[in-house]
C-alpha cells in the first residue's frame, strides 16, 4: 500500500487558454483513480496557485453566465470539497493587492470542509520539495 | 530502465511542443524507457485518424504508430476533452485509448519520471 | 531535491525560475527557450544564465531556428533528445516544463 503525491503549480492565467482549468479537473481525478490501482494505493493531488495563476482564485467568476462553463472559482470549490490542499501564493496576492477577502476560501455552500491557504512561496517550495511529482501548468 | 509518464496539453500543428513531447518519447523507448502518454485539452487531436502529412505541417501520426509497435508505449486520450472536440470512438487512431483524466494519474502511480507539458 | 526545468519560452518563465530552489538545479532550454542560451538583448546574456551552472540546450531546436554551437554561451552544454532523456533518468529526481 502507497501513496504517490502530485503537485498541479498553476501559474497560467484563466480563461483565454484551458491550462488552469485542466489543472483542476486533473487533480480531482485523483478521487478516482483507485480503480487502476492495487487496493490502498493512491494518488494525491494538491494544488498551488503561484505568480498570475493566483486570479484563478478571485470570487464571483461570472464565467458560465458569459461563456456557458464552469467557472474555474467552480472547479475550485470542488477540490476544496474533495478536501484537497489548495495553496495561494501570499506574495503574488500582495504584488497584485488581492486581500483575502476577495478570493475563494471555502466550498461551505455545496458542505465542504476544508479552505484554502494563503501561504509564503516558501511553503510551496517545501510542499515541491515534498511531493513525488510537479506538474507546472 | 525506467518508466516516463508524459501529459502533453499542446495542439496539434499549432504547437511544437506536441512533437518535442512525441520525439522525447520516441528518444525515450529506444533507451529501453517505457513510456506512457497522456493526451489531454487540444493534445487530443493527435488521437485522430486520418492526419496527412504535409511538409508545412507537424506529422505525428506515423510515430505514433511506430512507437506503438515497440510495445513500450501506450497513448491515452482523455475522453472528455476529445469528446468536446468531436472526436470520438470511431474517428480514434488505432492503438490509442480514450479514458477519464484518473488514468493519467495512475500512470504516475508507477512513473519514474513525469513531465507534464501543459498547453501551447 | 534535484530539479530539472525545461524552459520552453522567451519572455515568460524566467519569474517561476527565479524563486525556485534546489539542492541541484538545471535548466534545458528547448523551443523558444534556446534563445535564452544563443541571442542577446543589448549586448546582455539571459540572466538565466547566471541561476545555475547546470544549463543545456536541445541542439535540435536550436538548429531549427538558424543557431549553431559556435552561438552558444559558453556556459551552456549542447544536448540532444537521447541526452535529455538520461538528463531526466539520472541527473534530477523532478522535471518541469515551463
Amino acid at each position: 500500500m502507497a501513496t504517490k503525491k502530485l503537485l498541479f503549480v498553476v501559474r497560467a492565467l484563466p480563461y483565454k487558454t484551458e491550462a488552469s482549468r485542466l489543472a483542476l479537473t486533473h487533480a480531482i481525478s485523483s478521487q478516482s483513480v483507485e480503480i487502476y490501482l492495487k487496493d490502498g494505493d493512491l494518488v494525491e493531488g494538491s494544488v498551488a496557485f503561484i505568480g498570475d495563476g493566483v486570479m484563478n482564485c478571485l470570487k464571483n467568476q461570472q464565467a458560465m453566465k458569459h461563456y456557458g462553463i464552469t467557472s474555474i472559482e467552480g472547479h475550485m470549490k470542488n477540490t476544496l470539497l474533495l478536501d484537497m490542499k489548495v495553496m495561494v501564493c501570499k506574495e503574488d496576492l500582495d504584488k497584485f493587492g488581492i486581500k483575502e477577502d476577495a478570493l475563494l476560501m471555502d466550498a461551505e455552500d455545496i458542505g465542504g470542509e476544508t479552505n484554502a491557504q494563503v501561504v509564503p512561496y516558501s511553503e510551496i517550495q517545501k510542499e515541491m520539495e515534498s511531493v513525488d511529482h510537479l506538474l507546472f501548468c | 530502465m525506467g518508466k516516463l509518464t508524459i501529459g502533453c496539453f499542446s495542439s496539434l500543428v499549432g504547437s511544437l511542443s506536441l512533437d518535442f513531447s512525441v520525439k522525447l518519447a520516441e528518444a525515450a523507448v529506444k533507451k529501453g524507457h517505457t513510456v506512457d502518454y497522456w493526451m489531454s485539452g487540444n493534445a487530443t487531436m493527435l488521437s485522430k485518424k486520418g492526419q496527412k502529412a504535409f511538409k508545412d505541417y507537424s506529422y505525428l501520426a506515423k510515430s505514433v504508430q511506430e512507437l506503438l509497435a515497440t510495445g513500450k508505449f501506450q497513448i491515452t486520450a482523455c475522453e472528455a476533452c476529445a469528446a468536446a472536440r468531436g472526436y470520438h470512438k470511431e474517428d480514434t487512431m488505432e492503438g490509442v485509448k480514450s479514458h477519464s483524466m484518473d488514468w493519467y494519474l495512475a500512470s504516475t502511480f508507477e512513473a519514474d519520471r513525469v513531465l507534464h507539458i501543459g498547453g501551447d | 531535491m534535484k530539479l530539472g526545468v525545461i524552459m520552453s519560452d522567451y519572455r515568460i518563465g524566467s519569474d517561476v525560475i527565479d524563486r525556485l530552489t534546489a539542492e541541484k538545479l538545471g535548466i534545458i532550454f528547448v523551443g523558444n527557450g534556446v534563445y535564452h542560451a544563443a541571442a542577446k538583448e543589448a549586448g546582455k546574456t539571459s540572466s538565466l544564465l547566471e541561476k545555475t551552472a547546470n544549463l543545456y540546450v536541445l541542439t535540435e531546436d536550436l538548429e531549427s531556428r538558424g543557431f549553431t554551437s559556435a552561438n552558444l554561451d559558453s556556459r551552456v552544454k549542447a544536448v540532444t533528445y537521447s541526452d535529455l532523456v538520461d538528463l531526466i533518468f539520472n541527473d534530477y529526481e523532478k522535471t518541469i516544463w515551463l
